[in-house]
């Protein structure tokens, strides 16, 4: 023991061996938003957020990559990046000096369910910033010399993702998990970009990007009625119909498990990614599987990280988490390993899983679980970005207004039988599948334990 | 209302304990959070000879229990509080910090304390850690395009002082070497209260957050004050070049390093003015001349750790470049940006936007820093370094005075004086494989 010098405050002097318990809880509450839809369709979602002179905004289009998979994989993606890079009355350089003459970034992408251009910056340039921010959403140029540089970058950016252990983890296991399905494809081939026409681009920017397919919110330092004139006035004359609804092919059911292998020669560690197909944020059990998550392999203090990490010392940053995308949700675990111990960890992750499936949690574990979550939830109150990422979900899910007011509540009522349930229906041991990532020579005899095993490169070609 | 060049002022209280140890609040109750960091002047430049990575793997052991806390109960009593935790290894500082609803203040503070009064582990915790940090070698680095690159990389080249000059993560012979009496020893030397500043942000009154810090911390013993290494370089006199073989990735890259005024002098802020003007984004001007105009590069950005580094620091550029363009020809278009720097000057009209820019960049990492799921880790980082190495946290609301006044004059001189070749390092990271596998590419 280190000697302790005498204290001067022993009246006040705690009891050193306990931790002191928690006092009473502050309420919290998420700032007041509008939520209103412009007569062309626009929905708009504004909170104030004082503490710091900027604001945020993001301008979410509801048509992501899967949108144009069925003629081209991606072409969403590449099409926010061009936007980014001029229009009609700006050029490349004259976007990048406005925005840095308000203090802003901008950026522009596209996922599995929207594409978005994001812009942020000081809040005494507002009106500025939504007035850039309106006219790459109406007015981009699509100049044949961005599309050929954005290209290239973008081919050349894929070659480095087909290096990356984590990225060829999820790239299969989408593959796996969605087959038919456009959620399937995360990202394109080479040659499916160099493929691309600047005018399916332009197509698709003209088609997708429209007011009734949007969402704009915006969170910061500035007076709801005075931003609400600004929005209008950059946005209130963008017109522009709702594409059609995209049909997908329903993903395959899973029978049994089995094991993909992607071959990386050389590879010094393997990427391990165990999933099955959930259940999105709008499914009844989403409260008590995403409780189930935290204690299984979702926080540091989880039982798969005390487990593999903690205990066993086979991996650094191990975790599981729900991947809720709009239509269909999927479970994932993974862990990036040494080779030697790719099958010990495999057997732990399931050992976990079906721990979870057949024991109910302990009143301590369920009551740790639900103060984590209900907690962490909160931290989001607290910035600009994350009341804009929770909103984000509010909106873009279509979940009901009270989501974010009635979330900490509702895990708090839960059980332990409603976490075993969970397990059961939502950790699908017996037909979760399993992505390596790794050298064959190292790995594909532990693979083989676990279910039979199909190869591939890493461009997908099967060997 | 027009709102004009809004200033922002962090409400900052600070106080030094009986035993040394440095207290600072920042009240703001506009959420019921609070942000609690113990920083310890301690970085990786720091550890012991015959012990590169030791740092690193110490701050893992911090994790590994305290007098009070058995493994896993620090981690435990934070998450189960609603909190989130991380801790970070860094040049001359090593940090540890946790964002919890205001509820759990004085728990985080008995949890900090305790590990900062004793720390309880033993050889299997220590096995232990040493595999998980393998890992996390592995998967940042080894395993990964460009991992440490080029972090890892320019320190060899650039420096010649094994302080600033040998591998922070840890070569996994000397990671093996360690051991618990190396562990106690650091702690005992640098893990000290009197070498340490507690900060307290958010949902709290400063008066009762200091009475719980005095209640917690004030009597664990002060330490003699830890030796203080010399981190001093010997005079550059030429440039200085490396190359690192690209195990995984196919694109050839380069960084090139240059070493940097010593923090809060004058230079120092012309200095980190001027290192917004080359990589500010996509306006500044390398990425404008490399990537937008001549389309030598697909990526370029840069670094320099201003804030957070009390010794010799780099302003580094990293550049990734087509094939088709050799790493001289890639140089020489990056030495023709520099040379326009310093032979034609910058105009107020290109340094007035950049500084608008740096005063909001300064607010977003004040806000959040790293990303949004740590709020205020920014404000808390710069008011840790502006006590540890200036000994003043109140520096929070007038260091942006500093960068703002600078002139284009300034940025010329530093421009000239600085990056210049006898100055700077570069190092190649060359592919071992060129683009082989064209053929393979095709769709599945």
């Amino acid at each position: 023991m280190t000697p302790r010098t005498s204290s001067t405050l022993a009246e006040t002097s705690p009891n050193r061996g306990v931790p002191p318990a928690l006092g009473p809880e502050r309420p919290v509450a998420w700032p007041k938003r509008m939520s209103v839809t412009l007569p062309n369709g626009l929905q708009v979602v504004l909170a104030e957020s004082h503490v710091f002179p900027k604001i945020s905004a993001q301008l979410f289009i509801r048509s992501g990559n899967p949108a144009i998979a069925h003629r081209a994989p991606g072409l969403a993606e590449l099409t926010a990046r061009v936007i980014r890079t001029g229009t009609t009355t700006r050029s490349s350089r004259q976007i990048e000096e406005d925005l840095r003459r308000m203090g802003a970034d901008a950026g522009a992408s596209a996922g599995a369910d929207t594409s978005a251009i994001s812009i942020g910056g000081l809040a005494e340039f507002s009106e500025g910033i939504l007035e850039l921010l309106a006219d790459l959403a109406r007015n981009a140029s699509f100049s044949e010399d961005q599309f050929e540089r954005e290209r290239r970058q973008k081919i050349e950016g894929l070659r480095v993702e087909r290096t990356t252990p984590a990225f060829l983890a999820n790239e299969r296991m989408r593959r796996v998990l969605f087959g038919e399905h456009r959620y399937a494809v995360i990202a394109p081939t080479e040659e499916q970009v160099a493929a691309y026409q600047r005018d399916e681009l332009e197509h698709f920017y003209k088609r997708h990007y429209s007011p009734s397919n949007a969402l704009l919110i915006v969170v910061g330092d500035f007076s709801t009625e005075q931003l609400l004139a600004q929005i209008e006035e950059a946005l209130g004359s963008w017109q522009g119909a709702r594409p059609e609804l995209i049909i997908s092919a329903a993903p395959p059911e899973a029978l049994g498990r089995q094991v993909h292998l992607v071959h990386l020669p050389g590879s010094v560690q393997t990427q391990v990614l165990v999933g099955n197909l959930s259940i999105t944020r709008r499914d009844p059990d989403w409260y008590r599987t995403v409780l189930a998550n935290s204690i299984y392999g979702g926080a540091f203090h989880s039982r798969l990280v005390m487990n593999i990490r903690e205990q066993k010392g086979y991996t650094y940053s191990p975790r599981s988490g729900i991947t809720a995308l709009h239509q269909h949700g999927f479970f994932t675990v993974h862990a990036a390993v040494r080779n030697e111990v790719a099958a010990a960890t495999l057997t732990e992750i399931f050992y976990e899983m079906d721990r979870m499936r057949s024991l109910a949690v302990t009143p301590e574990e369920l009551e740790n679980a639900q103060s984590y979550l209900t907690g962490v939830f909160s931290l989001g109150v607290a910035t600009q970005d994350g009341i804009l990422g929770q909103f984000s979900t509010v909106y873009l899910d279509r979940l009901p207004e009270d989501y974010l007011e009635t979330y900490r509540e509702k895990i708090r009522a839960l059980t332990a039988n409603d976490i075993l349930l969970a397990a059961r229906r939502h950790f699908d041991s017996a037909n979760a599948q399993i992505v390596l990532v790794g050298d064959r020579d190292q790995i594909a005899d532990q693979a083989a334990l676990f279910g039979p095993v199909t190869e591939y490169d890493a461009h997908g070609n099967k060997q | 209302m027009t709102q004009s060049s809004k200033q922002l002022h962090i409400p900052v209280e600070h106080t030094t304990l009986a035993n040394g140890l440095r207290v600072v609040a920042s009240p703001d109750r506009s959420a019921p959070v609070v942000t609690v960091g113990v920083y310890y002047q301690i970085g990786f430049r720091l550890e012991p000879r015959g012990r590169s990575g030791f740092a690193h793997l110490f701050e893992h052991m911090m994790f590994q229990g305290s007098a009070n806390a058995g493994k896993m109960e620090h981690i435990r009593l934070i998450n189960s509080s609603g909190g989130l935790l991380n801790g970070t290894t860094n040049y001359d500082i090593t940090n540890y910090f946790e964002a919890v609803p205001s509820n759990a203040l004085e728990r985080v503070l008995w949890l900090e304390a305790d590990r900062m009064r004793a720390l309880k582990v033993d050889g299997e915790n220590l096995r232990n850690q040493r595999d998980v940090v393998k890992e996390e070698v592995r998967v940042n680095v080894m395993n990964q395009p460009y991992g440490g690159f080029p972090w890892l990389d320019l320190p060899p080249v650039a420096f010649r002082n094994w302080p600033n000059a040998h591998n922070f993560y840890g070569d996994f012979v000397d990671l093996d070497a360690a051991t618990l009496a190396d562990v106690q020893h650091f702690f005992r030397t640098y893990y000290a209260p009197n070498n340490a500043v507690l900060l307290m942000l958010g949902d709290l009154d400063p008066a009762e957050a200091f009475t719980f810090a005095k209640r917690y911390f004030e009597d664990i013993p002060v330490q003699p004050p830890p030796p203080r290494a010399d981190v001093t370089e010997p005079p550059q006199t030429e440039e200085r070049r490396g190359t690192v073989p690209e195990k995984l990735g196919p694109l050839p890259a380069l960084a090139i390093g240059y070493t940097a005024p010593p923090r809060t002098s004058d230079d120092w802020y012309a200095a980190t003015i001027l290192e917004r003007v080359l990589h500010g984004g996509r306006s500044g001007r390398v990425y404008r001349e490399l990537v937008l105009e001549k389309q030598i590069a697909l990526e370029t950005d840069g670094s320099y750790d201003a804030f957070d580094t009390n010794g010799p620091t780099q302003m580094v550029t990293r550049i990734f470049h087509r094939p088709e363009y050799t790493s001289d020809a890639t140089i020489a278009a990056f030495d023709s940006v520099i040379r326009d720097v310093q032979e034609k000057g910058i105009t107020a009209e290109e340094l007035d936007p950049v500084k608008v820019k740096f005063r909001a960049d300064y607010y977003s990492m004040l806000e959040g820093g790293m990303g949004s799921y740590m709020p205020r880790f920014g404000l808390m980082h710069y008011l840790a370094c502006f006590t540890l190495f200036d000994g003043d946290p109140k520096r929070i609301n007038t260091v942006l005075d500093g960068f703002l006044a600078v002139t284009p004059a300034q940025a010329q001189a530093v421009a000239k004086k600085y990056l210049v070749p006898r100055n700077r390092a570069v190092v190649v990271r060359s592919p071992l494989k060129e683009e082989t596998e064209k053929s393979n590419g095709g769709a599945r």
